[in-house]
């Protein structure tokens, strides 16, 4: 699991994907650079005759500048959404600037006898402009087109948190998978892609006197040809969008898996999973990567596509706890065991989506949920002993945790005492193994995963099947830290396909199979 | 002679500054005609003027009868050629575009031009060859001032307008510019308005001199009328210190009486 391949294979591998972002990236670049100098340029010369306006105007692009790429990307949401256009929008405030100061200065230095003697042969104020103003000042122009280039390749690696793509999907996926190979992957060429651009702009910079009138006729239809790049894999995509988060995409139980295993060949945005459902929902995208069970499932009216090759491993919920209580306290695992079989996907997520969106307290809701099924008992004495139960911080795991809680209260004569939030994965089974909580309930596919890192084949030879992942974890378990799995409660909140249901019916894709052979038609 | 400018009541204030105070006056065809005064007396301001460089506060130009105004001023300075002091040659063009360009804006074809291009540069003493690519900074101070002369003569424009042409040039280079510029025969017919504060150039070049002071003419005269019958104290007093140069300039053959004046003087003159 933690042999990477090298950066090279990593490149290769994912070759067509890089030379999409690759692509992407030049197009956002030239897109919000065309039409910041579109505007800038006019405007860099209206301000060299107009003295008062021009304080105006540098100071306000000079503030523009200042504000934080990042937060202005933000800013950008609430106005225009997600999607190429906030992040073209936000280049293009980048790059005006040094476009409309640089035109300001170039002609404002220009030589004033020569201007004068310009109007003295008989030369009207546009060829003035045109013959004698923007040639001379071209190389302090085109200084300035350069420094808007380089922030724009730099600022446009952020484009991706806002699923304008471009090679900040590898950056930030990386980031996400702590995959060194992925960050460089997106990271390299984005560099390259910076100093390449810089370089060519500076011996447009330097071209004799006798081109630049050329250069400057043709600098529009360079930058409009440039800025297509970005429209080009449009032209070529599928009917429908998909919005994978970094962490999808990189993961072989993601994105990688979907185009080797199922052959999905799907035009994918990167996008943070904060504002992924909301976007699916907004008709922004068609196809989001989630988990299974999260509440806005239901809050969005959104379907999962079932995954017929199974290449998303098992997360079924269990809880696991330490041999020696179990030994210690043999009325323990029936209890626990009573919500075996009791949720499935569609109760989980009712009971996230109570908590998450219809703000209930997870102990009402799990409360509410044990009086339901007939299993709610009143707490007994509470005198035999303290078990100590940890959770995870989000609030699937806090429900469970309270229903837990009021099992042993009311079945035995146990104490409880919840620690809940902590944190990952990892804070989770630390505690547990260090004797500092008894239980939680863990996912076998995390257990998996992010536990017992076994090699690729391994997890192959357990294809996904729920029950052998199960019965792999709690072997290894048992075996290396004396956990015991017990029963699994029987949701699955594992990373699926989904789409929004009525696309989907109107569409007949049921299954993440139809949705390729969708796509493919 | 010929009017072919005429200048009524011209009046020029910068803010509250009267540059040009109520000037009027004629110029004749083919007339070589110097302003001549100190800094600030008005006398490039009124250059200006002509080919509404700068537009005067009040009064009237005419050009040929014409009120010069009556027209978009690009079409008026195409027919005006205009020498400046630092040759304000366009530094990305060549020497042949430098030239062209008054031709270019005239829409000549390309042939025309470049024989008249090649013409000037020979009658200047630049051989075309070297010279016709070449870009100003390539050249000397002397040959931009040759180049810019050309340019200025290049679509043989009836009036020549020149702000200090010699002004930035050293000694040695200025006269041997000079001495060009003189034998020029296409200058010959030109009516040429040149500005300068320089005495002897004013006295070497000019038919008239219009001697200028804090905007207004002080005085208009040929240069022995300014030396011999000056109008007033001013007019003395400005030619004082070189006195013995300017009469020792106006000396022709059997004027014994001026040279025994000038020296008369120059033995008189307190040191």
């Amino acid at each position: 699991m933690d042999q990477q391949p090298s950066l090279w294979q990593f490149m290769h591998q994912e070759s067509a994907k890089l030379l999409q972002q690759t692509i992407e990236h030049i197009g956002l670049t030239f897109i919000s650079l065309l039409i910041a100098v579109l505007i800038g340029l006019p405007l860099g010369i209206y301000i060299t005759r107009n003295q008062k306006a021009a304080g105006l105007i540098l100071g306000a692009v000079g503030i523009l500048q200042t504000i934080p790429s990042i937060a202005l990307l933000g800013f950008m949401i609430p106005l225009l959404g997600i999607g190429p256009v906030p992040a073209i929008t936000a280049l293009f405030l980048y790059a005006l600037l040094p476009i409309i100061r640089n035109t300001f200065t170039g002609i404002s230095n220009v030589d004033p006898v020569v201007k004068e003697a310009a109007v003295a042969m008989g030369m009207t104020q546009t060829q003035v402009l045109f013959k004698v103003e923007l040639i001379l000042a071209f190389p302090v122009i085109m200084a300035g087109i350069r420094t808007a280039t380089v922030i724009n390749v730099g600022v446009g690696t952020l484009a991706a948190y806002i699923a304008a793509g471009g090679l900040g999907e590898f950056i930030f996926g990386g980031i996400a998978l702590n995959n060194t190979n992925m960050i460089l992957a997106g990271a390299i060429p984005a560099a390259l892609l910076a100093i390449v651009l810089d370089f060519i702009l500076s011996l447009v910079q330097k071209m004799s006197s006798k081109k630049r009138q050329a250069a400057l006729w043709s600098m529009p239809l360079i930058l409009l040809l440039f800025s297509s790049f970005y429209v080009l894999p449009v032209g070529f995509s599928s009917k429908l969008l998909a919005g994978f988060t970094p962490e999808f995409m990189g993961r072989i139980d993601g994105d990688l898996g979907l185009r080797s295993i199922y052959g999905l060949k799907i035009r994918t945005v990167v996008i943070s999973d904060a504002v992924m459902y909301k976007a699916v929902y907004k008709h922004k995208l068609d196809v989001i990567s989630g988990y299974s069970t999260d509440g806005r499932l239901k809050a969005y009216d959104l379907t999962v596509l079932e995954d017929d090759k199974k290449i998303f491993p098992p997360y079924y919920a269990a809880p696991v706890v330490r041999t020696e209580v179990l030994q210690k306290y043999k009325e323990l695992a029936p209890v626990l065991n009573l919500l075996s079989g009791r949720i499935n996907d569609s109760i989980m997520t009712e009971l996230n989506f109570k908590v998450e969106y219809l703000n209930q307290p997870p102990e009402k809701c799990a409360r509410d949920f044990l009086i339901a099924q007939g299993l709610y008992k009143d707490p007994r004495a509470g005198n035999h002993g303290t078990i100590r139960l940890g959770s995870k911080i989000f609030p699937e795991q806090y429900i469970l945790i309270n229903m837990y809680a009021m099992l042993i209260r009311g079945y035995t004569d146990l104490q409880v005492e919840t620690k809940t939030g902590l944190g990952g994965t990892k804070i989770c089974f630390d505690a547990l193994t260090n004797n500092k909580i008894d239980m939680y309930p863990e996912y076998t596919g995390t257990a998996l995963l992010a536990i017992l890192h076994p090699a690729q084949q391994e997890i192959r030879g357990l294809a996904g099947n729920r029950d052998s992942v199960y019965d792999y974890v709690r072997r290894q378990f048992d075996e290396k830290y004396q956990l015991s799995w017990l029963q699994p409660i029987g949701f699955n909140n594992a990373y699926a396909l989904m789409m929004r249901r009525g696309q989907a019916q109107e569409l007949h894709i049921q299954t993440i199979s139809d949705l390729t052979g969708y796509v493919k038609k | 002679m010929n009017r072919i400018i005429e200048v009524r009541n011209i009046t020029k204030s910068f803010g509250g500054f009267l540059a040009v105070d109520d000037i009027s006056f004629t110029i004749g065809e083919g007339e070589t005609v110097v302003f001549l005064g100190t800094s600030g007396s008005g006398k490039t301001t009124l250059l200006k003027m002509i080919n509404r460089l700068i537009e005067p506060s009040s009064g009237e130009i005419y050009i040929r009868g014409k009120k010069i105004d009556a027209q978009p001023p690009e079409i008026l300075r195409r027919s005006i050629g205009y020498v400046f002091q630092n040759n304000g040659l366009f530094p990305h063009y060549t020497v042949a575009g430098n030239i062209g360009i008054v031709p270019g804006l005239l829409g000549w074809d390309k042939k025309k031009t470049l024989a008249r291009t090649t013409d000037l540069l020979e009658k200047l003493h630049l051989a075309p060859d070297t010279y016709l690519s070449a870009y100003p900074h390539q050249l000397s101070g002397g040959q931009q001032q040759r180049i810019g002369l050309a340019r200025a003569l290049a679509a043989d424009p009836p009036v020549l307008l020149m702000d200090e042409p010699f002004g930035a040039l050293d000694p040695i280079t200025r006269s041997s510019v000079k001495k060009d510029f003189r034998h020029l025969d296409e200058l010959q017919r030109k009516t040429i308005i040149l500005v300068t504060h320089d005495v002897q150039e004013a006295f070497e070049l000019a038919d008239r001199i219009f001697l200028l002071d804090k905007g207004k003419i002080v005085q208009i005269g040929t240069p022995r009328e300014l030396l011999f019958q000056p109008a007033n104290e001013f007019v003395t007093s400005f030619f004082e210190d070189q006195r013995f140069q300017l009469e020792a300039k106006l000396i022709e053959p059997g004027d014994t009486i001026s040279l025994i004046n000038a020296f008369t003087h120059f033995k008189n003159r307190p040191s």
